[in-house]
């Protein structure tokens, strides 16, 4: 299974309603320091224009593309090499999906196939709902709590497959404050 | 070579004793001493990268045996090289067998099929049998663009595209997506590719992973007849492939094979793919007389009977002064020879020119001045061993696109220094340590040359007393330069001084200097005061410094430099002899206000479209409607041509042999690849037709002859001929005392009420001339006109890109599509010239500086 699929392929949805506010990519750019060498700060940049917007939306890397002289296929070759960078906007929650060995063998394609009957996606994709969007990680570095998911910004182990649906369920897209008992990982 | 020296290592390969400089990778020499290394993804003009991991060689040093790959080892001291071990061979092997799990095998319909390194590395390792099973891909071939295919399933990674898009080309339009087994090459999201079109990407694939999709043909390039040329384009003067099947020219690619031509096998968009100006419908097909405006077809004797007659009768009636004679950029050396010698030997008449001699005679004194202050200019195949080279407001990867691709390669293997001037902030992607912009206020070239050179005096940084001794009037150029003291540089040029400092500090510096020169500044209307201040900064370099200084007269067209070299110019013979008598009245000179005022009877337009080209349109115009008559003779029917009395039909470079001469002084072959098209023939038959039907038939009428004849009249081009090995002509015998051309002050040019903006023009980067017009992968890629302007113009004058606007100057207006870009700088409009349906000469109509011009939104 090759888990370094990223969201590059997928089409970008119309959204033309709402058109991205550049003052926070604005103020991105201009932290750049001027250097002849200015490409080195490139996967930096990108990091923190997807911390701004969660994503890299298309009018911010072409400030990009001009602040540091490059070129867009330079710039998509590096996004395409680093699978946490998204090109379209992603779900409210980002399920981290553990596909190391470990999670692999406790099940984590069951979970996979779960999720994609339950909110048909892959690796890669968000749901119709924007709720979810499904990445799969390399490996979380916590083989003992086996499997892993990272969702948002919880941390969950030793997941029990057959209760994906569940867990996920606890998730809302109106909901302001995430479900409570989440914070710390649930060792049996 | 540049002026650090390396070491020379000495090493041995398979045995044989061969020596290398210092840091030369051990598969170079290997190909240069004609030993066979199985390699995919190795090129000479590219950094080493080791994708393909199939070169590897065995080296013993001192004892201790390695296997290294031989595309990414320095050679060192005493080192011995074995290569094809039973070792070596064995690791080779298994990775061509698993590129073969996936290469599709299609070799039949390849376009590389015979000139293919994966073919020819199989059969070298006898991998005949792969031990994997086959597991193809099956992926679409995209086809997004007008010129170039991908169909990534042939596509091995070895990155040379992406490598040459970037390091040769400076454009980056290709990169790697996606990593692991599924990396792929390609654009950015799959857009279409919007580059450069150079086709760089096409020569060094070495799988047929990207074709060439102008040609209408594939496969089996093994198939094809090729033959080496020069191209027809720009003054650089490439080496190009013509590659015909059953008597068609159907492609053209570059060949990178060693000691072939100037440009190691680089080329641009307009040098590959403009090969559809020869096969074209729209040449004209035979030779055609003008009845009262209607142009109908007659034969070749009468056509060449009539103006034989023509030319006979008025000199006899009106004498030799009242015809006269305008050569092309684009005819052979022998083409042009004969056509001087129709004039002066027939005729007695010496009222022949070029257009580009016409507008600017200083170019061709500025070059023997140069060589005359002894500054004789190296080969350009030396360019990429330069240490710092100039572009003086040149916009290399659209004037000379090729002279980028040497100076790229100079950055990354010479650490070659750049300084770029020029009014636009033009894009010249590169790596190199120091590149200096000096984006100055547009018309202010003097200005930047002379401080410059001030600031090189001022410092000290040069040996003074050698160039006061070595220049006798060292001291008039230092009065000369009186103005241009800091302050009032940075105000005129509007660059700070410290960056002007910083850029005279490195080209002073001891270097290898070369200055490229743009045809742009022949627009400013201080051409010659220009080309004298650089004139000036190269001699206090060459008399003053250490080092080289090499700087070539800025030439437009193919043989703009030969067709000077021939002497079809007023005041030379060929080979720069003075012609007989400079005083005499001529004609020629002002040669359209002549044919405007009736003293000239007969005009011969050799290939030229000065309606179109030249700078004062409607005094052309004026001129080809009162002269009585014109003989025209091109391959397309121009605007010129249309009022022509005669048009004789020629043949394209394709269709003729002889040589030309590059703006550099290389005297390159023209090997025709075709037979003339339709009734057309080729100028030098047209021009021995005219001297045989006057009764006097030129004594030499082949090619063969008349290059030695060239040879013995003009000493320069002495073994020159017939230009297979791409000699420089020397001009040691030019050698005189070297004197400071003492130029006039700067003056800004001045404002015109209601006309806030400048115009910028020169040659688009797909176009040159208006031959290209009719090429249709050209026109593909560069359909249509625009006028650039920087986006804060724009928005000031409310309009957005796609707007249509009109320009106008005092003369006239043209309607044009906007374009925005931080190329043009503020209060500027660039346009290029190439469309016929936008007179950009009628803009300028013989304004000779800067012409102003306001912008209005179009309706």
């Amino acid at each position: 299974m090759d888990t370094n699929d990223t969201a590059l392929l997928e089409q970008p949805q119309d959204e033309e309603e709402t058109p991205i506010d550049l003052t926070a990519g604005r103020e991105i750019m201009e932290q750049i320091p001027q250097s002849p060498n200015q490409r080195r700060y490139l996967v930096p940049t990108l990091q923190k224009i997807q911390n701004a917007y969660r994503y890299l939306p298309d009018p911010v890397i072409e400030l990009l593309k001009a602040k540091l002289r490059i070129t867009r296929a330079e710039i998509f070759g590096v996004i395409s090499f680093y699978p946490p960078f998204m090109l379209t906007e992603p779900g409210k929650y980002i399920i981290k999906l553990c596909y190391g060995t470990a999670c692999f063998v406790k099940g984590a394609e069951i979970i996979a196939n779960k999720i994609k009957e339950k909110y048909q996606i892959g690796p890669g994709d968000t749901d119709k709902t924007k709720l979810y969007t499904l990445q799969f990680a390399s490996c979380l570095g916590n083989c003992g709590a086996a499997l892993m998911a990272l969702i948002g910004d919880d941390t969950y182990g030793t997941i029990d497959p057959e209760q994906t649906l569940d867990l996920l369920g606890k998730y809302k897209l109106e909901e302001d404050e995430p479900p409570v008992e989440t914070e710390e990982i649930k060792a049996e | 070579m540049s002026t650090i020296v390396k070491n020379t290592i000495n090493f041995k390969i398979n045995g044989k004793d061969v020596s290398a400089p210092e840091g030369t990778v051990i598969l170079e020499v290997a190909n240069q001493q004609g030993f066979e290394v199985s390699n995919l993804c190795y090129n000479r003009k590219l950094k080493p990268f080791a994708a393909c991991r199939t070169c590897m060689v065995e080296t013993v040093t001192d004892g201790k045996k390695e296997l290294v790959y031989s595309c990414t080892q320095p050679v060192a001291e005493g080192m011995e090289v074995r290569i094809n071990t039973d070792e070596t061979n064995r690791y080779n092997k298994a990775c061509l067998e698993m590129l073969l799990v996936e290469h599709p095998l299609d070799c039949p319909i390849c376009d590389k099929s015979g000139v293919c390194p994966l073919q020819d590395n199989t059969d070298t390792l006898q991998l005949y049998n792969g031990r994997f099973e086959i597991n193809r891909r099956n992926e679409p071939s995209i086809k997004t663009n007008p010129i170039i295919e991908f169909y990534l399933n042939r596509c091995i990674m070895c990155g040379l595209c992406v490598r040459a898009c970037d390091e040769t080309q400076g454009v980056q339009a290709l990169d790697y997506h996606k990593r692991g087994m599924s990396v792929t090459i390609g654009t950015a999201n799959d857009e279409p590719l919007d580059c450069e079109f150079c086709g760089q990407c096409i020569t060094v694939c070495p799988t047929g992973a990207l074709m060439d999709m102008t040609s209408g043909a594939r496969g089996l390039a093994a198939l094809f007849t090729n033959t080496l040329t020069t191209c027809n384009y720009c003054s650089w003067g490439c080496t190009i492939e013509l590659q015909s099947k059953k008597g068609k020219v159907l492609r053209i690619e570059g060949d990178e094979g060693y000691d072939v031509g100037i440009n190691e096998g680089n080329l641009c968009a307009k040098g590959r793919f403009g090969h559809g100006i020869i096969h074209n419908e729209d040449r004209i097909k035979s030779p055609l007389m003008n009845y009262g405006g209607d142009f109908k077809e007659v034969s070749w004797e009468e056509a060449i009977q009539t103006i034989t007659e023509r030319l006979q009768s008025t000199v006899n009636r009106s004498g030799p002064g009242s015809i006269a004679g305008i050569g092309s950029e684009k005819m052979t050396n022998e083409e042009s020879f004969l056509f001087q010698k129709l004039f002066r030997g027939h005729f007695d008449s010496n009222q022949i020119t070029n257009l580009a001699n016409l507008r600017a005679p200083y170019v061709n004194r500025f070059m023997l001045d140069c060589f005359k202050g002894g500054i004789e200019s190296k080969p350009v195949t030396e360019l990429q061993h330069a240490d710092v080279v100039l572009i003086f407001n040149s916009d290399l990867p659209s004037e000379y696109p090729v002279g980028g691709n040497s100076i790229r390669k100079g950055v990354v293997f010479t650490g070659t220094d750049i300084i770029i001037a020029n009014p636009r902030d033009v894009i010249f992607n590169n790596e190199a340590q120091v590149d200096i912009r000096l984006t100055f206020t547009h018309g202010a070239d003097l200005a930047v040359i002379n401080r410059l050179t001030r600031i090189i005096i001022d410092n000290k940084l040069i040996d003074i007393n050698k160039a006061k001794s070595g220049i006798a009037n060292y001291d008039d150029l230092v009065q000369s330069l009186k103005s241009y003291t800091a302050e009032d540089s940075e105000k005129m040029t509007g660059l700070p001084d410290k960056t002007l400092t910083h850029a005279a500090e490195r080209f002073a510096r001891e270097a290898d200097r070369f200055i490229i020169i743009g045809n742009d500044i022949l627009d400013t209307g201080q051409g010659e005061e220009i080309l004298k201040a650089l004139l000036n900064l190269s001699l206090l370099v060459h008399w003053g410094g250490q080092g080289s200084i090499s700087i070539y007269p800025p030439r437009e067209h193919c043989n703009s430099q030969g067709v000077n070299d021939m002497g079809v110019t007023p005041d030379f013979l060929p080979g720069y002899q003075p012609a007989q008598d400079p005083a005499a009245e001529n004609l020629v000179d002002d040669l359209f206000g002549n044919c405007v005022n009736g003293k000239l009877k007969i005009l011969y337009i050799a290939g030229e479209d000065p309606l179109h080209s030249y700078y004062k349109a409607s005094l052309v115009k004026e001129a080809l409607q009162n002269v009585p008559f014109l003989v025209v003779q091109d391959v397309f029917m121009t605007e010129t041509a249309k009022m022509a009395d005669i048009i004789l039909p020629t043949s394209t470079f394709a269709e003729k042999d002889g040589t030309q001469t590059n703006m550099t002084r290389h005297v390159q072959r023209v090997k025709s690849a075709t037979l003339p098209q339709g009734l057309s023939k080729p100028d030098f038959d047209i021009f021995c037709d005219i001297a045989e039907t006057l009764g006097k038939p030129f004594e030499h009428d082949t090619v063969e002859e008349v290059q030695e004849e060239i040879e013995s009249i003009a000493p320069i081009y002495k073994g020159m001929m017939p230009g297979t090995d791409s000699k420089q002509w020397p001009a040691s015998s030019f050698v005189e005392k070297p004197e400071f051309q003492i130029c006039q002050t700067f003056v800004e040019s001045d404002e015109k009420e209601g006309y806030p903006y400048r115009l910028q023009t020169n040659n688009h980067m797909f176009h040159i001339g208006s031959y290209t017009q009719h090429a249709k992968a050209l026109v593909d890629v560069g359909p249509e006109c625009f006028a650039e302007i920087h986006p804060e113009d724009a928005e000031a004058l409310s309009l957005q890109e796609g707007d249509r606007i009109v320009v106008e100057s005092e003369n006239a207006k043209v309607e044009v599509t906007v374009k925005t870009s931080y190329v043009t700088t503020r209060g500027m409009v660039y346009i290029p010239q190439n469309w016929v349906d936008v007179p950009v000469n009628l803009l300028r109509n013989g304004e000779e500086g800067l012409v102003p011009i306001k912008v209005s939104k179009a309706g």
